[in-house]
């Protein structure tokens, strides 16, 4: 039991992470992004790449971090546009459709041109107790690399006068307007931190399991399903959600099955919802 | 410093205010005052590039601001209050105020300034600003827009939703900002509150301008009496 809370603490670290980008850019510019995990498998092909190329380990992961920034400002600048012209629901469902097909495309196009392909940085060293659990060292470093950038994403949100801007306008677009803050920057940043985050994901979940040309979805979806159950919007909320269900779908996989874990994730999804249509911590309307 | 000629505009087609020409000088304070419905909330959103205009000029400090967008104009020294104060609810006291002087960090006069002004704010800096009272959201609203000290303020209805004795302190605040030099522009259907206040007025009526001089003269204008200061 123990080993599986443990297990499902790392893995929801790197949910919540998941989420939180998800969220920022749904709260803060009612666009739902399905290419959200093309963004890290983007990140991840081009470590995979670069490593091939001969490149060592950390000039890699900086320019797969920089690949996985460089699609969400692609998207801010492209795919985006018409949908910023939209509001309300339109805005989301058009965002919805185009951000789909952005997810196909690049789906297609690595299947196409590497569809064998993998990043794969397992950390050597076997493992270290905690609690009495045998942890793999690859998790570890994972953990403590993804609990850093919670903290500098608190940091930044809570201390910093562009992370309160970005926050302004998600409370209220028209204030933030009026004392000077540009909600088109904000989105373009807002779009570039999920895709670096969405990298950060892919990267260092590649130090416990293969990440390869066909994890976008499921990365999606993960995201998606941690976004609603901690309230669309609302980053801690996302971090929240993340780590309960970490902790839920591995302690389904272990005792349940691995196949039947996304189910029971969704179900714990579905529960939530019933209970608090706005999430976790999210506003009620 | 605020200059408006031939100025129109409204929601879709349908303008809500005609042909409106005013100003304000420097050091002045000026009202705009009208009943519900005359089209003040109209003018003000549009100058400050919330709305679209369909027609006219703006000039400000001799920036010709027409249709530029809100984040310019509130960069360029004119801030707006609006009616509904647009507050950041689930952000603290203190948060909002220091985005008030956005994209420059606070400055520490200017904040203790804000808050020598409203000690109310000064109390609850820690407190979420969705959770603070009508009033205190208004004095709120007043010390963002003072943070980044504003050329210009413009001021919509700050009495909404506030009792007699709360409607009053804001404009004293406002006095005590107008002694220091702030340029004040204020639409107000609480007319003795604006008139108590201000240099100049203009009336609105059905989106036009009717009416204009120093507040003296409104105040002796019959018309102005009978529709707005409830004298017969």
């Amino acid at each position: 039991m123990t080993a599986s809370i443990l297990d499902g603490i790392v893995l929801g670290f790197q949910f919540g992470l998941l989420g939180a980008g998800l969220t920022l850019v749904y709260g803060m510019g009612g666009v739902l992004n399905l290419a959200h995990g093309q963004m890290g498998v983007i990140a991840a092909i081009t470590t995979s790449l670069a490593m091939d190329a001969g490149a060592s380990v950390l000039p890699a992961v900086g320019l797969g971090l920089l690949a996985g920034g460089l699609l969400g400002l692609l998207l801010d600048r492209t795919i985006l546009r018409p949908v910023y012209r939209l509001r309300d629901e339109a805005r989301v469902l058009l965002s919805l459709l185009l951000t789909l097909g952005v997810a196909f495309i690049i789906d297609g196009f690595l299947n196409w041109r590497y569809p064998l392909m993998a990043l794969n940085l397992f950390i050597s060293g076997g493992t270290v107790e905690i609690l009495g659990v045998p942890m793999r060292r690859g998790s570890l470093l994972a953990s403590a690399i993804t609990l850093i950038i919670m903290a500098a994403l608190f940091v930044f949100f809570r201390y910093t006068i562009q992370g309160q801007a970005v926050r302004s306008v998600i409370e209220d677009e028209e204030g933030a307007r009026l004392v000077g803050i540009d909600p088109n920057r904000m989105m373009r940043l807002v779009l570039v931190l999920s895709g670096v985050l969405a990298a950060l994901v892919a990267i260092t979940r590649s130090m416990v399991i293969p990440v390869d040309v066909q994890a976008g979805f499921p990365i999606t979806v993960f995201a998606l399903i941690v976004a609603v159950v901690g309230g669309l919007g609302s980053v801690p909320g996302a971090l929240l959600a993340g780590i309960i269900l970490g902790i839920v779908n591995s302690i389904a996989a272990s005792y349940i099955g691995t196949f039947m874990s996304l189910v029971i994730l969704l179900a714990a999804a579905a529960v939530t919802i019933l209970i608090r249509p706005s999430g976790l911590l999210g506003v009620p309307e | 410093m605020l200059e408006v000629r031939d100025f129109s505009a409204g929601y879709q087609s349908n303008d809500v205010i005609h042909d409106i020409r005013f100003h304000v000088e420097p050091g002045e304070a000026v009202m705009i005052i009208g009943s519900n419905g005359a089209g003040k909330t109209t003018l003000f959103r549009s100058l400050c590039g919330l709305l679209p205009h369909s027609s006219g000029r703006v000039n400000f400090d001799g920036v010709d601001i027409t249709g530029r967008p809100a984040e310019t104009i509130a960069r360029l020294g004119l801030r707006f209050v609006a009616a509904e104060r647009h507050l950041f609810p689930r952000m603290t006291v203190k948060e909002n105020l220091s985005l008030g002087a956005y994209p420059h960090r606070p400055d520490p006069d200017t904040l203790s300034t804000v808050l020598e002004l409203f000690p109310r704010l000064a109390e609850r800096q820690r407190q979420r600003a969705g959770t603070m009272s009508g009033g205190e959201q208004q004095m709120l609203a007043v010390g963002r827009a003072l943070m980044s000290n504003p050329r210009l303020l413009v001021l919509d209805e700050p009495s909404t939703g506030l009792a007699p004795l709360l409607a009053q302190a804001a404009y004293q605040a406002l006095h005590v900002m107008r002694a220091r030099g702030l340029t004040v522009l204020v639409a107000e259907q609480q007319v003795p509150l604006a008139m108590a206040f201000s240099d100049r007025g203009y009336v609105l009526e059905n989106g036009f301008v009717r009416l204009e001089g120093t507040t003296k003269e409104l105040a002796a204008n019959p018309r102005v009496r009978s529709a707005y200061l409830g004298v017969v």
